[in-house]
């Protein structure tokens, strides 16, 4: 049998960065490959020439045993080859029909649209994969899960013969992975090949056939899923050491509720519309995880308590005073640091170096006089690259040619040369690789040691099990039940998440 | 005003342009070739029309001193007839800024319009349009390539000559001279050159124009022009500044680097004919300007009166305004009320 | 969903604007004040409606004044130096317009400059050009020459539709010039292109998010070209309908103009941030600004303080845009289930 997509030695260098040294990809007709690695790794780089966004230096790409031109994304397009990209590729002022056929709209003559064709063939699309989405919506006006949508929607609509999917569930929840899951399975039904990409173990283990492992640059193992496993996957991944780590920290003891001192306390919190009744203490030396799916208002809870948003009744109280933050300013001055969800929106300045993003938050004290002392700056830059293991450790390098997981520790980085007494992030793992979620752990950790109370909003059930000291479920804009992480099993918050407590 | 100063062809052209201005001295406008007394003979013509109030407005180039001066002198006489309304418009040095403005004014109904053209042809269609409106055009020192009303300008190419006549006396009748010039395309950027290297050619034959420089009648980028222009040519002796503003910046230049040069400029206004006073510069070609706005506005009164109508005259009526070479022994001549 | 909102704000805007100045300024709900606004203003709008295509891909487009100028120009000489047939003529003006635009985009494309930076620079040039092939100083006597083929002079004509279809009796309507007709048929031809064809759907995409048309296979640099050559060949039919109306062209035409155009067409809704926007928005918004300085001319208001409030009014149309955005995104939280 012929494969639908074969790629053969190829590499890609870039001034004396190797970042593809001969690799070979293969996916047969309805096949599912996984595509591991570390960030960094490579599998980007590797997915840009199969799209034909970047060319390579060398090697040849053949799509059903046609050779294929190299680095010509609207071929690639033609011959089949879709992508979902990790970031939304989404024009977010166009209307959700016009971005699903984004570049290529069914023409009449004269290069008119066939607006009514186009409608009926997206209706179609949308009522065979039972997606809900309404078509004449701006995208930008969509909230993250419903643009991912878009973003399959717009490579199904495609008809392709290959699709990679780059970290597709990167902000789904859960319920919303499964169903991805089902789609994927009826694209391979049809003799689809899809090459997945994607750090989440349990997701490759539930819809892939083979794996491919990348390790700086180079693919360095292959197999079928069902002749490995987990242990095996994560150790040639990141490597013996990190491996190791990561299997310690899961044993880590639980501190529930900390040093005991309470230093955020939320009492019958409200906003209209969103969320409802809040109450939760947070205490210093703990980390507490918010869980629930994507919609049950974490977010706007978090962004709420750090002054982003406003509430309309209740009480919030700051190392026992009450507080109303008109902006996060006011937050920010009574110690409270927050990680966003979208870092590229919201966290970073993408096209600033690391120490300038590292020390954005704190350039205040940097000051002298009216100018800023930039010798100091680099110096407490370097400390913190150092301690957060950024790589490459490079403080001039901007921030947007990192990986999306040292992107994560700049982010965090960011927020922890305040030492903040308490500090909120918002699903700080997505997108973010096995080694460095175990980084990121290790960081998280060494806060809650010296003293700070920790708050983490996160989708992502192993890693609330892994880290929480203890576990807040909540679902439709309400708390239902707050747990120690120890006394509390993964299959029962599963079920509350589900709404079993209404 | 010194007639000896005035070549014979510019008198015959004066006299032609009288019948107008004498039905203007003879509407009973007093002290208009003088200083103004508002409370005098004014106060009857007004009485006389106070039933209809009459609109006039003036849309100008730009901003500048020259039609600044203009509009004082319209306002002055146009303020006795206590029955005139007037507007001063600002053309943006804009071609379509005026003519769009030329259109309001005809469908707001004004009776006449003082108009300083950004071009000649441009405004054309919009005098012809006023005219069919009934309405009378009065342009200032720019004329319209449309017959019109009446024309009231000092002679720039005559003008222009008589400053190459007094430059070249002042010289020596002979060296190099450098011109600062306005931006292309306005004519009477065209006029004065054209009349300055004529009168070189007619009066001193051996003095040579070695440069031609834009500086945009501005005194600033006159200096930075002129000694870009000495650099390359350090023998020159005089300078003609196609405005006085540019030539204040040849002084500037001149007084900074201990340079003896022949300096001239052209309209007269305040501060250049104090340089003359002071030996600074060597003279301009001066015109009374508040004068020729007073003079157009007595015209527009008659027009607008109907003591005479535009239609009467055969031709468009053309009225030059008298002038002199204003140099350190006839600026004294001058009188500080006639200095704008 | 927002253009469509800012649109309806812009007309009430606009009728609420014209309903003002009929009830204060006098002689304004005039026919012959209706003939200016038309007259004078239909080519702002047009201009407006080219300026829309490089703000849309969230470029801007400096150089129009002096393309203007250029295609103004060029009609000069063509016709008082060459005495070339008017029909030649225009198709000649067109394509220098058009191609003094394609140049911009050229410039920004392969050269990968900044749009202001690209169009700041061809503006100085264009200028410069205009200089040089001036026949007014090429050929002396021929600044006071009109020009007077009657293909360029036809397009000042104005149409009594009232007297014709006989409705003047009971509601005397302006006189149309060719002008306001030309901008209508430019206003439809250039609203199908952008909201019905793939290659207008794909100026959108490229405004909205470059890096995604690109890899949806657009081709982005044709896209950007085609933007400024439209903006360019807008100027050029601006020029036409300039020249026919002063009947000769000067160096200086169209200086500053650009601006009105932008500003036009950032009231009209189109944002400079990409992606957003039509083109019945800029007209419209050539039209309000147009309304706004013939009433206030009318009122006898300085036009110092009408630049203040053509100001104003610009940065109520960017605040407008950016509260609806803002609003936008507060219901959107508050309604996500």
């Amino acid at each position: 049998m012929t494969p639908r997509l074969s790629g053969t030695g190829l590499s890609k260098i870039y001034g004396n960065l190797l970042a593809l040294r001969d690799a070979d990809i293969r996916v047969m007709p309805g096949e599912v490959r996984a595509l591991i690695g570390s960030n960094g790794a490579g599998k980007s780089t590797l997915v840009k020439v199969l799209t034909g966004a970047i060319t390579p230096t060398s090697g040849t790409v053949e799509i059903d045993g046609e050779r294929a031109p190299l680095g010509d994304t609207r071929e690639m397009i033609r011959r089949g080859v879709a992508c979902i990209y990790q970031h939304a590729n989404l024009a977010p002022s166009m209307s959700v029909l016009d971005n699903i056929f984004l570049g290529r709209q069914p023409t009449r003559r004269l290069g008119f649209v066939d607006t009514k064709r186009q409608r009926r063939e997206a209706e179609e699309l949308l009522q065979r994969h039972a997606i809900e989405l309404d078509l004449d919506a701006a995208v930008g006006d969509l909230p993250t899960v419903k643009q991912k949508e878009v973003e399959i929607m717009k490579a199904l609509a495609l008809d392709a013969r290959v699709i990679l999917m780059d970290e597709p569930t990167g902000w789904l929840a859960s319920s919303e992975v499964a169903k991805l899951h089902n789609t994927i399975q009826a694209l391979k039904a049809r003799g689809l090949g899809i090459i997945y990409i994607s750090h989440v173990l349990d997701e490759i283990f539930a819809v892939c056939d083979t794996l491919t492992i990348m390790r700086d640059g180079a693919v360095i193992a292959e197999s079928a899923v069902a002749e490995t496993d987990r242990p095996r996957v994560v150790q040639l991944m990141v490597g013996e050491r990190l491996a190791r780590e990561s299997a310690q920290a899961a044993l880590q003891k639980r501190h529930p509720r900390g040093t005991g001192e309470t230093r955020l306390s939320a009492r019958n919190l409200s906003k209209k519309g969103v969320f409802e009744d809040i109450t939760l203490d947070l205490y210093a030396g703990e980390i507490l995880c918010i869980t629930g799916l994507i919609g049950s208002k974490r977010t706007e809870l978090v962004r709420t308590l750090f002054g982003s948003d406003r509430f309309d009744a209740g009480t919030l109280e700051v190392d026992g005073h009450a507080v109303s933050f008109a902006a996060p300013r006011g937050a920010i001055a009574k110690g409270i640091g927050f990680v966003p969800e979208d870092r590229h929106r919201d966290g970073l300045m993408l096209d600033m170096t690391v120490t300038e993003n590292l020390a954005m938050a704190t350039l205040d004290s940097y000051r002298r006089g009216v100018l800023l002392n930039r010798s100091k700056i680099a110096g407490a830059g370097e400390k913190a690259i150092k301690s957060l293991s950024i790589q490459p450790p490079e403080g001039a390098r901007p921030v947007k040619l990192l990986s999306g997981g040292n992107q994560q520790k700049v982010l965090v980085g960011k927020w922890l040369s305040r030492a903040p007494r308490i500090l909120i992030l918002d699903e700080p793992t997505v997108g973010v690789d096995v080694g460095a979620k175990a980084e990121i752990y290790r960081i998280l950790r060494h806060e809650r040691e010296i003293g700070a109370a920790v708050l983490i909003v996160s989708s992502d059930i192993e890693e609330v099990m892994t880290i929480a000291d203890r576990i807040a479920v909540m679902v439709s804009g309400r708390i239902v039940a707050v747990h120690d992480a120890d006394a509390v099993s993964r299959d029962e918050i599963i079920r509350e998440i589900g709404g079993a407590l209404q | 005003m010194s007639d000896e100063e005035r070549s014979g062809a510019d008198r015959r052209n004066f006299l032609k342009t009288s019948l107008l201005g004498t039905a203007a001295v003879a509407s009973g406008i007093g002290g208009l070739f003088g200083r103004f007394n508002p409370s005098t003979g004014a106060l009857e013509v007004s009485s006389a029309r106070a039933d209809t109030r009459l609109k006039m407005a003036f849309v100008q180039f730009q901003p500048h001193t020259v039609s600044t001066a203009w509009g004082k002198g319209i306002a002055e006489v146009l303020a006795t007839q206590q029955i005139v309304d007037y507007d001063q418009l600002d053309g943006q040095a804009k071609l379509e800024v005026q003519v769009s403005l030329m259109d309001t004014l005809i469908s707001q109904g004004v009776n006449v319009i003082f108009l300083q053209p950004v071009d000649s042809v441009g405004v054309a269609p919009s005098i012809a349009k006023a005219k069919r409106a009934g309405i009378a055009v009065i342009t200032l020192n720019i004329d319209a390539t449309e017959p019109h009303a009446a024309h009231v300008e000092m002679n720039h190419y005559f003008g222009a000559m008589d400053i190459a006549k007094a430059m070249g006396d002042a010289m020596g009748g002979k060296g190099k001279v450098a011109i600062l010039n306005a931006p292309p395309g306005i004519i009477i950027r065209d006029q004065r050159t054209n009349g300055f290297t004529d009168g070189l050619k007619k009066y001193h034959p051996d003095i040579q124009v070695v440069s031609d420089q834009v500086a945009d009648w501005d005194r600033k980028k006159a200096q930075d022009v002129l000694t870009t222009v000495l650099a390359a040519n350090p023998d020159i002796t005089g300078v003609y500044g196609v405005n006085d503003s540019m030539a204040l910046g040849a002084m500037d230049v001149a007084k900074d680097k201990g340079l003896k040069l022949v300096i001239f400029g052209n309209d007269g206004e305040k501060a250049a004919l104090e340089a003359i006073e002071a030996g600074d510069m060597t003279g301009t070609q001066y015109t009374d300007v508040f004068q020729q706005g007073r003079l157009a506005a007595a015209v527009a009164t008659v027009l607008a009166s109907g003591g005479v109508s535009a239609k009467a005259f055969a031709s468009q009526g053309h009225l030059l305004m008298p002038y002199i070479i204003a140099t350190k022994d006839t600026v004294g001549q001058i009188q500080p009320s006639q200095r704008w | 969903m927002h253009v469509r909102r800012a649109t309806i704000a812009l007309i009430v805007f606009f009728a609420l604007t014209i309903s003002l100045f009929s009830l204060v300024a006098p002689r304004f709900a005039t026919t012959s004040n209706m003939e200016n606004l038309m007259g004078g203003f239909s080519f702002i709008a047009i201009l407006a409606m080219g300026e829309a295509f490089p703000i849309l891909t969230r470029g801007i487009d400096l150089s129009i004044g002096a393309i203007v100028a250029l295609v103004g120009m060029v009609v000069f000489d063509l016709s008082l130096i060459f005495h070339v047939p008017g029909y030649v003529i225009l198709a000649v003006a067109l394509a220098v317009g058009a191609l003094a635009g394609a140049l911009n985009g050229l410039l920004i494309v392969g050269l990968r400059l900044q749009p202001f930076i690209a169009t700041l620079a061809t503006l100085a040039t264009y200028r410069g050009v205009v200089y040089a092939i001036s026949g007014r100083q090429l050929v002396p006597g021929l600044t006071t020459t009109p020009i007077a083929d009657p293909w360029i002079t036809g397009l000042e004509t104005y149409f009594d539709i009232g007297g014709a279809l006989g409705t003047d009796d009971f509601l005397p309507l302006p006189w149309f010039p060719l002008s306001f007709f030309v901008m209508l048929a430019m206003l439809a031809v250039l609203s199908v292109f952008l909201l019905r064809t793939k290659v207008g759907r794909d100026i959108y995409a490229v405004g909205g998010n470059a890096e995604a048309a690109r890899l949806a296979g657009i081709n982005t640099g044709r896209i950007i070209l085609l933007a400024y050559a439209l903006s360019g060949l807008c100027a050029a039919v601006a020029a036409l309908l300039l020249v026919a109306r002063l009947t000769t062209a000067t160096e200086a035409l169209g200086f500053g103009m650009e601006l009105s155009a932008i500003a036009a067409a950032v009231i009209g809704g189109v944002s400079l941030s990409g992606g957003v926007g039509s083109v019945f928005g800029p007209a419209l918004g050539a039209f309000l600004l147009g309304a706004v300085l013939l009433g206030l001319t009318l009122l006898g208001i300085s036009q110092y303080v009408q630049q203040i409030i053509t100001g104003l009014i610009l940065l109520a149309a960017v605040g407008y845009d950016r509260f609806l955005l803002i609003r936008r995104q507060r219901r959107l939280a508050a309604n996500v289930a």
